[in-house]
């Protein structure tokens, strides 16, 4: 059943005056608001009834109760889903073409493993166990080597736009470093380098806190370390 | 002018708010009189007793009197009682002498601010309330409230109560108010006042039935599921004792789904309830792309699957998100604009 009533607040940024918030009717969907979103894992399911906290048990009566929205494709309770990859691959999209993205990761991976391996091989015997051939956790450290900490924002205040240093949610700091390491593979790369190549490449650099993903994010610290003295700016 | 019988439809507009009384009181129970003289004649021409006709009854007599094939129930003969046909008006909110009755009628909104103060007042009496009982050295009570089974009153639904128009922005504060209400654990005080503006949710959706297994020639226990997708429709039969093999269209799923995430879906239902060499799939599909075929056939599975299963892990299932059609389709190419959201090229000159 259709339903109009998703809802944006749409804060109007004008300092140093607080925001009255409106509410705008933005997007909608085509499920009633009531469904609630489905939860694939299947640990959750088979956790007995003790080990849950207040907050869970007053989840699942209203999930007994409410209706539930279909789990879109790219769900699945396979233990090779990642929510990360996905959304590493959703962003890596072009024009809808899934299947292009899911293969360019794969074999993404897939020349991570086998770096890592041909570096395994040639090492010592000392130095073989430091050495992760894991491409999953080799990707999870390299994003999170690359998440910035702190990030800077445009506040306009007397007629001039200063860049203001703003802490980060989690979601944000996950999308910058995945923007940046897509970007910078796609446009500093030689022709005729592909893409699972350079990915990588770079992934392995982020890994060892190294190449120009991390040196972005560090120039950026600089900034907003440069520009402590407005911070009080921040009215939020 | 005779004022004519108006249909629902019309009547969603809050005609209530819409201004002072365009029917006047007399008009209004010279109405009533005349239904409920109609009601007597029609159960005698009935032939039924006039005391105990209900409106249902008015209901079938009409439609055996009047048949009509129009495809808007809304649009066929009815007879109603007047409070149901013309909307609560709002009286005129002033004397003689021209002075309002009410203390807010300058904001313009009166209703809804007197509203907000009264609930206000509540929120502070609870507020006391518990200030006493921790005085006191009394513990607070905390019966939870049963989220699940309510929801508060829609905008629409509250414009009906007040008889005036409101903002979402307005209505959104409101709500805000109540929940913060609610949040307190003295609000069993006030647990009529919000009764006023919350609703029973039916609670249980429609039990579905789940079709027992049936047998083949051979003894194999086997269930038939349907499902689909933005197009695609889908039939599955599920057999027992098999080896997880799948054919789709006479063709194994490997050579029909080239695509890895497809597969992905459609093992999903078995993965899920880990029983995945334990079931032989027979599927056919038509229609949609290959997505759509997929999850059409991830539906009907999880439908056959269901006879398989304990209640249970049918209930995790729905949770899960299977057992639910995905309502998205394609919308609709809208005139004036190149596709469905996205508009022509703005040109300056």
């Amino acid at each position: 059943s259709t339903s109009l009533s998703r809802h944006a607040v749409c804060p109007r940024l004008q300092p140093p005056f607080s925001c009255p918030s409106r509410l705008m009717q933005v997007r909608w969907s085509r499920y009633s608001p009531s469904f609630l979103e489905p939860e694939v894992n299947k640990e959750f399911y088979q956790k007995p009834l003790e080990e849950l906290t207040e907050e869970e048990r007053e989840q699942r009566e209203l999930k007994a109760v409410r209706p539930i929205k279909a789990a879109p494709p790219t769900l699945s309770s396979s233990v090779f889903r990642d929510p990360m990859i996905s959304k590493f691959t959703n962003m890596m999209m072009k024009d809808g073409n899934k299947v292009l993205a899911r293969s360019l990761m794969t074999q993404t991976l897939e020349a991570i493993k086998r770096k890592q391996l041909e570096k395994y091989h040639k090492a010592p015997e000392n130095e073989k166990e430091t050495i992760e051939c894991n491409p999953y956790v080799i990707f999870h450290q390299a994003l999170k080597n690359c998440q910035p900490i702190i990030g800077l924002s445009n506040i306009t205040k007397g007629g001039k736009t200063y860049q203001v240093p703003v802490p980060l949610k989690d979601n944000r700091k996950r999308f910058l470093a995945m923007k940046w390491m897509i970007t910078e593979c796609r446009e500093n790369k030689h022709r005729r380098t592909l893409m699972p190549e350079k990915l990588s490449q770079e992934l392995l650099l982020a890994f060892n806190n190294e190449g120009p993903i991390i040196k972005k994010k560090h120039v950026l610290h600089k900034m907003a370390e440069a520009n402590r003295a407005y911070a009080h700016f921040r009215w939020w | 002018l005779r004022l004519i019988h108006t249909s629902t439809a019309v009547q969603r507009k809050n005609v209530g708010a819409s201004g002072p009384e365009k029917y006047t009181e007399a008009f209004i129970k010279k109405q009533i009189e005349e239904f409920n003289l109609g009601k007597r004649h029609l159960a005698n021409m009935m032939g039924e007793d006039p005391e105990t006709f209900t409106q249902e009854d008015i209901d079938r007599a009409i439609a055996y009197l009047f048949p009509s094939g129009l495809f808007d129930k809304q649009a066929r003969p009815m007879m109603k009682h007047p409070t149901e046909i013309f909307p609560e008006q709002r009286k005129i909110q002033w004397g003689e002498d021209g002075r309002p009755f009410h203390f807010l009628f300058y904001t313009g909104k009166q209703s809804y601010y007197s509203l907000m103060h009264e609930t206000y007042e509540k929120l502070l009496s609870a507020q006391k309330y518990q200030d006493q009982l921790i005085a006191q050295d009394l513990p607070l009570q905390k019966e939870k409230r049963n989220l699940a089974g309510s929801r508060w009153l829609t905008k629409i639904e509250l414009e009906e109560m007040l008889l005036e128009k409101l903002s979402d922005n307005d209505y959104s504060r409101f709500i805000q108010l109540l929940q913060k209400l609610v949040a307190l654990p003295c609000s069993d005080i006030e647990e009529k006042y919000i009764q006023k503006f919350s609703k029973e949710v039916p609670v249980q959706m429609q039990k579905v039935l789940i079709e027992p297994l049936q047998h083949d020639e051979r003894g194999v226990a086997f269930s038939t599921g349907e499902g689909r997708r933005k197009t695609a429709s889908a039939t599955a039969i599920v057999y027992d004792n098999g080896t997880g093999k799948m054919t789709v269209n006479g063709k194994d799923i490997l050579h029909y789904f080239p695509v890895l995430q497809d597969r992905e879906q459609l093992l999903f239902p078995f993965q899920f309830l880990d029983r995945i060499g334990k079931h032989d799939t027979v599927c056919t599909v038509s229609g949609g792309g290959r997505s759509a075929q997929a999850g059409a056939i991830r539906l009907a599975c999880a439908k056959a699957l269901r006879s398989f299963v304990t209640e249970k892990e049918v209930e995790f299932m729905r949770q899960a998100g299977l057992l639910t059609v995905d309502p998205r389709v394609k919308e609709r190419k809208k005139p004036g604009q190149e596709g469905a959201r996205r508009k022509f090229t703005w040109k300056k000159r």
